[in-house]
């Protein structure tokens, strides 16, 4: 930061125009004012973004020496079947969760936007489980799903649903509609709160004079709720989707990865490459190249969900 | 959580004698927490008896490699470490290891020590790691259940047919007991148990060297169509498809397991923590009889450079005397060396014979890519052993298990 105030400085001529100094000065302050957020993002996002960079473009192992291998990660990664194959479930993860939260949340935000009894007590309840850290959640429904101590399968075979106990975690429908359950119930509440705001947005003239005009509520929901709610929309769909691009969490630390590797997600295979195999120059290099497809991924989303106006 | 506090009790107190013997030299080593039950004893009694001290601390198991690699580079790395031995190939390679061939070789009893755990710690021709701590594989099987089964309570398994024979019944007692448990998702547990069956019937899934992977081996099929039998007739529990290794050893100790395959720690913790469990320890068997084990452990291997090995060799050598030897498997860790195992072992629980006999015939596989190729839980061994136990496509899950492991080790010895 300092670099550039410097460097602001030395590119400003000795001019003595008072009109010119005025308004250097308001530069100055105005930099002031930005400077916190400058240094946050320089030390904690562009200097890491620029070590990942380098780093991809050598073998770095955890342990001994690294050297430059240009562009020899990249190539390796073309041909790393196992990382597209980590891409393609995490692209399937991605669409199913996020159809199932907006699912859930959509109703949820419809339900809690009006003013009702209890209200307070509904939003809380359904926006609770998103304080919850990943890890922790995934915790208890490790517990919940656990075969043998959990609830879910001694209490099916209990109430004689099953005739032994069924362990949800052994194949891959089971276990990954088990993952889908527990993140719809761990982050619904924080679109369906994004989702409520969009929805306050929306002058109540608009709708009462669909109603008057006599359209039914598909109808108003279609024409006036929806259309008026794309940013909102939009908003909630990129953390949405980003979110599970990055999935990495409950795939760790509720399935490891199974049943025989088959919920590999693309952050996964990056912490293996890094901290299992120790390839860390490996594992920044698929970063990068995750980094590209969740830009491009965002940048799709935006102009699909941009207002006609382009504003 | 007991445990966890014992061992933080013990860590403190060792810290606080350390901070007070600050004359003499101190070395820094470190140990994975599977020996948490053994060496802060004998870094104690060494501390006690000596002018020159030792300073431990406990890294959990899964930490222990990033946090010596990370260290290493930032200069703080400890002067030695217990390393689990299959690591060694893999840190001398790495080039963070201090050749150490000239003071094993001057060991008077470096012929006796345990063959594994020098093979293991010997990279391209040069000892980088000697052995420390020691556990081989067994059978046990639970003497209550096998007497209410009506079996001989004295007699454990002796070959495949045995084995399956004994399951069935046993879990024919019904309710919660079942015959047979293995870890069906855990790479790490079934290379120490599953393989010995294979070793014992005369195949191996490594070559000698560990630059082949010999996954489709008849053998192996024999291994396999065993497990796989006993889980289709349901002597296995639900939940040993998705053990990723938590209930190795808890799903025997809780008492309704027939047999497990399991490793010579369970003597000390069974003896320790469920006296009430009656149990026999015997060889892993191959299909028609024979016998093998995985020789597994830790080596001590030292960090390249470091000014403190004058400290180390004589901790090291104290661990070696039939003091240290016998302290050590007094808290579960078998002699390695074989001169005086005998000894060091008279005063034990006699069951503890039977896994030092198996540590002598133990073998380790050889390779520099362990992690990535066995002990990883995404790793090609860990879902072969999960497909072919578990699931529909015996062949197709080996042959894609041994392709993949293939393309790893020739990647990583090409690096």
């Amino acid at each position: 930061m300092s670099s550039i105030t410097a460097k602001a400085g030395v590119v400003t001529p000795a001019a003595p125009a008072r009109r010119r100094s005025k308004i250097d000065r308001g530069h100055w302050v105005g930099l002031l004012y930005i400077a916190p957020a400058i240094v946050l993002v320089t030390v904690f996002f562009v200097i890491p973004l620029g070590m990942t960079a380098w780093m991809s473009l050598h073998n770095w192992p955890l342990m001994g020496q690294h050297r430059f291998i240009g562009l020899d990660n990249y190539v390796a990664i073309t041909k790393d079947v196992r990382f597209w194959n980590a891409l393609k479930f995490t692209l399937y993860y991605t669409v199913i969760v996020t159809i199932a939260i907006f699912a859930v949340a959509f109703p949820l935000a419809l339900f809690v936007e009006k003013p009702r009894p209890m209200n307070g007590v509904y939003r809380t309840a359904f926006f609770m489980p998103v304080v919850v850290g990943f890890a922790s959640a995934s915790l208890l429904w490790a517990w919940l799903l656990n075969v043998d101590s959990g609830l879910f399968s001694p209490a099916a075979q209990q109430l004689g649903l099953t005739e032994k106990k069924f362990n949800l975690l052994a194949t891959f429908n089971p276990a990954f509609w088990s993952i889908i359950v527990m993140v719809v119930w761990k982050v619904a509440g924080f679109t369906m709160v994004i989702l409520m705001t969009g929805l306050q947005s929306i002058p109540t003239e608009l709708q009462e004079a669909a109603k008057i005009d006599g359209a039914n509520a598909w109808q108003r929901f279609r024409a006036i709720t929806l259309p008026l709610m794309r940013r909102t929309v939009a908003l909630a769909l990129i953390l949405s989707v980003a979110g599970s691009i990055l999935a990495f969490d409950q795939f760790y630390i509720l399935l490891r990865g199974g049943p025989r590797n088959s919920t590999i997600t693309a952050v996964y295979w990056i912490f293996n490459q890094s901290f299992v195999s120790f390839k860390l120059g490996y594992g920044a290099a698929l970063s990068m190249v995750l980094l590209v497809i969740l830009v491009v991924l965002s940048l799709i989303q935006l102009r699909l969900l941009r207002n006609p106006e382009g504003t | 959580m007991k445990r966890l506090t014992g061992l933080l009790a013990a860590t403190a107190t060792l810290l606080s004698m350390t901070a007070l013997a600050s004359a003499a030299e101190t070395a820094n080593i470190w140990v994975r927490a599977d020996g948490s039950n053994f060496m802060p004893q004998i870094v104690e009694a060494f501390n006690k008896s000596h002018e020159n001290q030792i300073k431990l601390d406990i890294i959990p198991n899964a930490e222990l490699v990033q946090k010596y690699a990370t260290s290493a580079a930032g200069g703080t790395a400890p002067d030695g470490l217990s390393l689990d031995l299959i690591y060694t190939p893999a840190f001398a390679a790495a080039g963070q290891l201090e050749d150490i061939t000239d003071w094993a070789k001057s060991l008077p009893y470096f012929k006796d020590l345990s063959p594994a755990h020098v093979k293991t710690g010997t990279y391209k021709d040069k000892i980088y790691g000697l052995p420390f701590s020691a556990d081989s594989s067994v059978l046990i099987w639970n003497k209550d259940l096998f007497k209410k089964a009506g079996l001989d309570p004295e007699k454990g398994p002796s070959n495949f047919a045995e084995i399956a024979a004994n399951a069935e019944k046993v879990a024919a007692l019904g309710g919660d007991v079942k015959g047979f448990y293995f870890s069906g998702a855990c790479g790490g547990c079934n290379i120490f148990t599953f393989t010995p069956l294979i070793w014992a019937s005369g195949g191996d899934i490594l070559s000698e060297d560990g630059s082949k992977a010999t996954l489709d081996t008849p053998q192996m099929r024999d291994a396999i169509a065993l497990y796989r039998g006993m889980v289709e007739k349901g002597l296995v529990p639900e939940g040993a498809k998705t053990d990723s290794g938590a209930n190795f050893f808890a799903a025997f100790a809780g008492g309704n397991i027939g047999i497990a395959p399991s490793g010579a720690f369970a003597i000390g913790a069974l003896n320790t923590q469920y006296k009430d469990i009656d149990y026999g320890v015997t060889f892993l068997p191959g299909k028609d009889g024979g016998s093998s084990s995985f020789a597994g452990g830790d080596n001590f291997v030292v960090t390249k450079g470091t000014p403190k090995l004058a400290v180390l060799k004589e901790f090291l050598d104290y661990a070696y005397s039939l003091e240290g030897q016998t302290l050590l498997a007094s808290r579960g860790s078998l002699p390695v060396r074989g001169d005086i195992a005998k000894e060091a072992l008279k005063d034990l629980d006699p069951r503890y014979q039977i896994a030092a006999e198996a540590m002598a015939k133990g073998r380790t596989p050889y390779s520099v890519v362990f992690n990535d190729i066995i002990n990883s839980a995404n790793g090609p061994w860990a879902q072969m052993i999960n497909e072919v136990f578990f699931g529909d496509d015996v062949d197709g899950s080996i042959a894609n298990a041994q392709e993949t492991m293939q393309g790893i080790i020739d990647a990583g010895t090409g690096q």
